[in-house]
């Protein structure tokens, strides 16, 4: 009997459900359109994550010395001041940066929409910085913060500030927080588009009835745009922190941690451990960056959780 | 803010400075590097902030052949092309699976493939080096290929998968009257009516696979094989003096994607930002 035959008798077989029901297919269909992304996830996402967390209980000097050393590595950590310090730096950067980014791009959302003139070149001009890749931006800053040639000290020096010239990334009280403003260029346009497309997705009503109200545009932010746009917002700012828990290019490039880890953050330090110090250990920055690992999933579970239930006592 | 709580006129004096300030923010920056790039050495510690005069555009030829720029910019294209093309296809055939069929574990795969976009890369970084190492992949181009794929993976089936799963269903019911294959669906309808979505994954997987740079760093270490962001980075360190080569290097690796977004900035606009709008 031929398959064909079979499936006409036989209403359950698998070939016929899926004539009649669009909505399913046969297990080898699914496998087809599916199985590559699930093997390049398996083979290229999946297994790599699994052997790291695997590697970080074992001390890696090389393909063929490979010893298990069981928790010693994530001891090691608990007194590794220069991980702490990583820590440190990326968390200010995590929780304060993207308070900043997101507060500016509101800012020139509301600037858009309150209807200037050339406001659609004025969307795409302020775009333009997110497309720069880091090692642009980075060189970029550099010369920007230069010491002798910069213009940020150029502007101090024009208006009489000589004194609060200095070495922007040489000097490790100001270093992270010249990287947090060269972050916040790059992104400040990103958050403005999202912005003002929730803006513009506001129910009309509402602002034209402040309007009539003669409520200004200062009440208008504080009262209706803020509130209403709390979703979105707080949506950026989870967007704008896991990207901030993952900073390395723009670290990497401008300062590679330093001035005396005043900006290493924990992805500097595990690049640092595993490629650059020549210590030849594997096993040590896999275990930093296993603890990373779950230190991002758990705040990105716990922001996640934190707002949506914020979300059900305000609505 | 305070400009918003006074008088009507002198706010929009205000707006306007604040406009006009922050598009020189935005802007100026870019600028700077543009005029430098066709400025010679010389001419930019003279003076940094000088107008060309006249425009050293041989600059360009000799970033292209004496500095290998052009090694580096190849080398980019090669990689960032296979790879836009194979996650595309593979994350579209995914995409239309997960948003069209019914079937056990739709939700498992689904959220299997998106969960990655959250990972810190040292998770896998450490790891795929040593597995590439292992199959004598590292320092390939096809190595950072593949990589670049699963990279991107978890983003293109995310924007495939919403836009697919509101194409109309009787769309396929038509067509799987006509007797159509569940195949020949996904390769003359699927992809054809989702091809606005396509586009715009094309567009934002080519950007951010053209900026990428800590997967490259680690996995590329022969010169021959560097693609621009490295190459950049490479020759920054060798010549750190040397700013209008960095700048002119810098301006042939900008180029590509300032021609993308020209031509499609609302696409790509909408692309980046899909996801973060609620």
């Amino acid at each position: 009997m031929t398959p064909k035959l079979a499936a006409a008798r036989d209403p359950s077989a698998p070939s016929r459900t899926s004539f009649t029901d669009p909505r399913r297919a046969t297990w080898p269909i699914i496998a087809i359109f599916v199985g590559p992304a699930l093997l390049v996830y398996f083979g290229l996402t999946a297994y790599p994550a699994f052997r790291t967390i695997f590697d970080s209980f074992f001390t890696i000097d090389g393909p063929g010395a490979i010893s298990f050393t069981g928790l010693s590595n994530y001891r090691d950590l608990l007194t590794d001041e220069t991980f702490w310090a990583a820590v440190r730096n990326t968390f200010i950067w995590s929780f304060v940066a993207p308070v900043l980014d997101v507060a500016t791009g509101l800012l020139l959302a509301v600037a858009l929409y309150a209807g200037v003139p050339f406001a659609r070149f004025f969307r795409v001009a302020w775009f333009t910085p997110v497309l720069l890749s880091y090692v642009v931006v980075a060189i970029l800053w550099m010369w920007i913060y230069n010491y002798d040639w910069g213009a940020v000290n150029i502007g101090l020096r024009a208006i009489g500030l000589d004194s609060w010239t200095q070495s922007w990334l040489g000097n490790p009280n100001t270093a992270l927080g010249a990287l947090i403003v060269t972050h916040a260029w790059k992104w400040a346009g990103f958050n403005m588009v999202v912005c003002l497309a929730a803006i513009h997705s506001l129910p009309s009503e509402v602002l034209e009835a402040s309007e009539l109200d003669n409520c200004g545009w200062w009440d208008k932010l504080r009262f209706i745009i803020v509130p209403m746009l709390r979703p979105t917002l707080l949506n950026l700012y989870i967007l704008a922190f896991i990207g901030k828990m993952k900073i390395f290019d723009l670290v990497w490039i401008m300062t590679q941690g330093g001035p005396l880890w005043s900006t290493e953050t924990v992805s500097t330090y595990v690049y640092k451990r595993a490629f650059n110090w020549n210590t030849f250990d594997l096993g040590y920055p896999s275990a930093i960056a296993a603890v990373w690992f779950g230190v991002v999933c758990a705040a990105v579970m716990l922001l996640n959780r934190l707002l949506a239930s914020r979300e059900r006592l305000e609505f | 803010m305070a400009a918003f709580s006074l008088p009507r006129l002198a706010s929009r004096g205000a707006l306007s400075g604040i406009i006009a300030l922050y598009t020189f923010y935005a802007l100026a920056p870019f600028v700077w590097l543009a005029t430098m790039s066709v400025r010679t050495t010389g001419e930019i510690s003279l003076n940094h902030y000088a107008w060309p005069k006249p425009f050293h555009w041989e600059q360009f030829r000799s970033a292209w052949v004496d500095s290998d720029f052009a090694t580096y910019f190849w080398n980019s294209t090669v990689v960032v092309v296979g790879a836009v093309i194979v996650v595309t296809l593979i994350g579209a055939a995914a995409a239309h699976c997960l948003a069209r069929f019914q079937f056990r574990g739709n939700r498992l795969i689904y959220g299997i493939l998106f969960s990655s976009i959250i990972f810190p890369p040292q998770i896998t970084l450490i790891s795929l080096y040593q597995i590439l190492v292992d199959y004598n992949l590292y320092n390939s181009l096809l190595g950072l290929t593949l990589v670049y794929i699963s990279l991107q993976l978890p983003l293109t089936v995310y924007l495939l998968e919403g836009f697919f799963a509101r194409i109309p269903q009787d769309l396929f019911d038509a067509a799987k009257i006509d007797g159509y294959g569940d195949l020949e669906i996904f390769w003359r309808i699927a992809l054809p009516v989702g091809m606005p979505a396509i586009a715009t994954t094309l567009i934002l997987n080519f950007i951010q696979l053209w900026n990428e740079f800590l997967f490259a760093v680690v996995l590329i270490t022969d010169p021959e094989k560097r693609t621009l962001p490295i190459g950049i980075r490479a020759f920054m360190g060798d010549h750190f003096q040397d700013i209008g080569m960095i700048a002119t290097g810098v301006m042939i690796s900008v180029i590509p994607v300032i021609i993308v977004y020209v031509f499609f900035s609302e696409k790509l606009i909408r692309g980046m930002t899909a996801g973060a709008i609620k």
